[in-house]
């Protein structure tokens, strides 16, 4: 029989052993919560600072594989790691159980704690009661576990360190890679001996074609029949997605250093020409017309400072034919001057029988004469400067290009490679575009008998 | 005589009641003393025993002197192939009386006792091994419609001898599994046997003082047993228990861990035909209650199951050929399968 002090006593006994292992089971908890949060911020942090660093370190298409599989890696790790926390939380059994085991306590404290609430007890209750709190120093929360912070502060020091480690990555200033031909300001090159493909998925370099709808039409022929004639027809789909995909880790990459990167210098092709059937017609003239013609129609790669890229600008065959079209400054101008040069420069017509011109860049500089050179028609003598017509036709798309040995068609001319950029000597001016003076109208009749005859 | 103790037993008396018993028994038997604590560990968790030992080495005496130092009565009987149930029961037989008539009178056989040796249990046939089945389970015998009860403490001991298989019969597994332990008495040592000799050839025999009064031996063996009883296990403790009975049995492989379980697989679902039955846990856990009241804890541990787990599983465990022809026991399985579940998270 017991009595009632009896049981307040062992009442009083058992709350004392059950705040202990309460006690016991917050600190259990709390090592739990920190070991999940640490290490979700060392695999967060870890992930970032490599993320950061391979924003600088690697190409696209590595920093957007690399980063992808991060991400995954990352994401795994902080479901694994707040899995580990979630399993590593105490229970007020499990914390007893636990503290058992520590203070080799023979189950006293398991028992305790899965019997407290039970409405029978047994007789032996109260002897388990006064046995185990005779251990209560054995059971006490800093001596089942000492550890106030998780382990896991150690990896969240880590990652610090490999966060302070990417900060000079960050420093360093990487030169943007280098395209082929990113020497070269200016590159004439004829379209029908262009040869054109699909960029290789991990190709970095890239050109950027301007040019009015009919170009563009024939340049997405051709770049149709390339493909169809390489076989390639099948891997476009394929080629476009890697493409974006490593557009979006450009533009990724981007933001993350707050420079632009390699991937968005391309290489601005800049074509004029509006006549696609009388070009291609005019393309197989004879040799010498035909070689005339290209000096006359190609365009010019022009070195796009602001955007690191390279234009090539070809006049419209409209701006050659009529004289009152507005020819594009950047185009006709410039393809006038390449071909007065080309007619009183020999070493100038051979490089324009080879369809190649490469100009200094201050030589295209946009500024050049609309109608300069463009000579004989005489329907063209008497036009007011235009105005760039490319500005309201043309539009832009981006392909890929890259020097390859040989030429379209198989027996076209080869492709060379845009050569580098050389300085002016003292003795020699860059070609200035004549300004376009107005003609008196009474001298018009005059001139254009003249021209006729 | 030994001075009665208090009417409700404390944790400390049942320490010292069964340290006393040890000692006592350990007067005539040298060694066994894994074998005598399991024997009086069965004996106040209200099982009974299989004995199985080589001829020779103190499995009658080890029972009789147990029957001596309780101060319970005792019997026994030698099982032979022509040993009849009424035998072991008890008959009803005619007899006169003091006017003359004749009537039908139930004679007790030696089961009416409260321990019980049954010597060679296996040589008996199968028919009179299940006459003991009611009485060791229900503790009472039916004869002839009349069913007459056993006093409590009632305790059973069989021996097996065996190196003698010729013209005995195995016990069945209905019949092995209602004792608690099985006990095995090895070989002594060299130092056990010279002290045996020393002991039992001399001109006196070492006396053996009974523990309680004869009036209440019964009692006091039965509020023991009832503080067995009283010894709490937690959840955690009883789940450990099954799990190491499921683990016993074939393609019970999810009870243990996955480091354990190609061992697991290699043991147990290699030689074990059938594995451990419910009443194999039930033993786990009175052995091991009566582990904590003599370690004086009124809680049990799981290394008090561990202690008791290979005398209550090793004889409900039934082996295939591979086994016998590989040389593997059935405490070496349940050795393995203990590892196995140790690691286990309960």
């Amino acid at each position: 029989m017991s009595f009632p002090s009896q049981d307040r006593r062992a009442d009083e006994k058992l709350g004392q052993i059950l705040g202990r292992v309460g006690s016991v089971r917050t600190r259990l908890n709390s090592l739990a919560l920190q070991h999940a949060i640490f290490y979700t911020l060392a695999i967060a942090i870890a992930g970032g600072a490599a993320v950061f660093a391979g924003a600088y370190l690697l190409s696209p298409l590595a920093f957007l594989v690399g980063a992808s599989a991060l991400v995954i890696i990352g994401c795994a790790g902080i479901a694994s790691a707040v899995g580990a926390g979630w399993r590593m939380r105490a229970s007020a059994v499990r914390a007893a159980a636990i503290a058992d085991d520590r203070a080799e306590l023979k189950g006293r404290l398991s028992t305790i704690v899965a019997l407290a609430n039970h409405q029978t007890r047994g007789s032996l209750w109260s002897y388990l009661v006064e046995d185990t709190i005779g251990y209560q120093d054995q059971f006490a929360a800093a001596r089942i576990e000492r550890r106030r912070v998780s382990r896991a502060i150690y990896p969240l020091a880590a990652a610090f360190v490999l966060a302070a480690l990417a900060i000079p990555i960050s420093k360093i200033n990487h030169a943007p890679q280098v395209t082929p031909g990113s020497g070269q300001d200016d590159l004439t090159v004829d379209l029908e001996d262009l040869h054109l493909r699909p960029a290789d998925p991990g190709d970095e370099s890239g050109m950027q074609v301007t040019a009015d709808a009919a170009t563009m039409r024939r340049l997405e022929d051709k770049l149709a029949r390339e493909s169809a004639a390489n076989g390639e027809a099948g891997g476009n789909s394929l080629n476009q997605l890697v493409n974006r995909a490593r557009d979006m880790a450009g533009h990724l990459q981007s933001r993350l250093t707050g420079q632009k990167m390699a991937s968005e210098q391309r290489l601005n092709l800049r074509l004029a020409d509006a006549g696609g059937d009388q070009d291609q017609n005019e393309i197989h003239r004879a040799p010498e017309t035909q070689k005339n013609r290209r000096s006359d129609i190609a365009g010019q790669f022009k070195q796009d400072q602001p955007k690191s890229s390279r234009e090539i600008d070809l006049p419209r065959e409209d701006d050659l034919r009529h004289p009152n079209s507005e020819p594009s400054p950047g185009a006709n101008g410039e393809s006038g001057a390449e071909a007065n040069s080309g007619k009183d420069n020999p070493g100038n017509r051979d490089n324009s029988a080879t369809d190649r011109r490469i100009q200094q860049s201050g030589e295209n500089g946009g500024n050049g004469g609309a109608a300069h050179g463009i000579g004989a028609d005489p329907d063209s003598l008497f036009g007011a400067p235009a105005a760039p017509k490319l500005g309201t036709e043309g539009f832009e798309i981006a392909i890929e290009a890259r020097p390859v040995d040989h030429g379209a068609k198989g027996a076209g001319h080869a492709y060379v490679a845009p050569k580098v950029r050389a300085p002016l000597s003292l003795n020699q001016e860059p070609d200035e575009p004549v300004a376009r003076a107005a003609v008196p109208a009474e001298d018009r009749t005059t001139i254009k008998r003249v021209f006729d005859r | 005589m030994s001075e009665v103790q208090a009417e409700t037993p404390t944790v400390a008396d049942f320490a010292r009641t069964f340290r006393r018993i040890q000692a006592e028994i350990h007067k005539l038997i040298i060694g066994h003393e894994q074998a005598v604590e399991e024997l009086l560990s069965a004996l106040f968790a209200g099982g009974h025993v299989l004995i199985e030992g080589v001829p020779g080495t103190g499995k009658t005496t080890l029972v009789k002197t147990l029957g001596l130092a309780l101060n319970l009565s005792f019997n026994r009987i030698q099982f032979t192939v022509d040993l009849m149930p009424a035998d072991i029961t008890g008959t009803r037989v005619i007899l006169s009386g003091e006017d003359g008539r004749r009537e039908f009178s139930f004679q007790p056989g030696p089961v009416f006792c409260h321990i019980l040796l049954g010597d060679e249990i296996n040589r008996a046939t199968p028919k009179t091994q299940s006459a003991l089945l009611e009485a060791m389970a229900e503790l009472q015998v039916t004869v002839s419609g009349t069913t007459y009860r056993l006093k409590p403490p009632y305790f059973v001991m069989a021996t097996l001898n065996p190196i003698e298989m010729e013209g005995t019969y195995p016990l069945p597994e209905a019949q092995l599994d209602r004792f608690l332990f099985k006990v095995r008495l090895n070989y002594p040592d060299e130092g056990e046997l010279t002290r045996i000799i020393s002991s039992t050839t001399g001109p006196e025999e070492a006396g053996i003082e009974a523990v309680f009064h004869a009036t209440e031996a019964p009692e006091r063996i039965e509020a023991l047993k009832r503080l067995v009883r009283e010894v709490m296990a937690a959840p955690a403790m009883e789940i450990y228990a099954a799990r190491l009975v499921r683990a016993t049995q074939p393609q019970n492989s999810r009870f243990v861990t996955d480091e354990a379980r190609a061992v697991h697989d290699e043991m147990v679902n290699r030689y074990v035909m059938f594995g451990s039955s419910p009443r194999g846990a039930q033993a786990l856990i009175l052995g091991a209650k009566v582990r904590a009241l003599l370690d004086g804890r009124a809680n049990i541990a799981r290394e008090d199951i561990e202690h008791v787990a290979v005398a209550a599983l090793a004889h409900r465990i039934m082996l295939n050929y591979a086994a016998l022809s590989d040389g593997i026991d059935a405490a070496h399985i349940v050795e393995r399968v203990i590892k196995s579940v140790r690691a286990a998270k309960l």
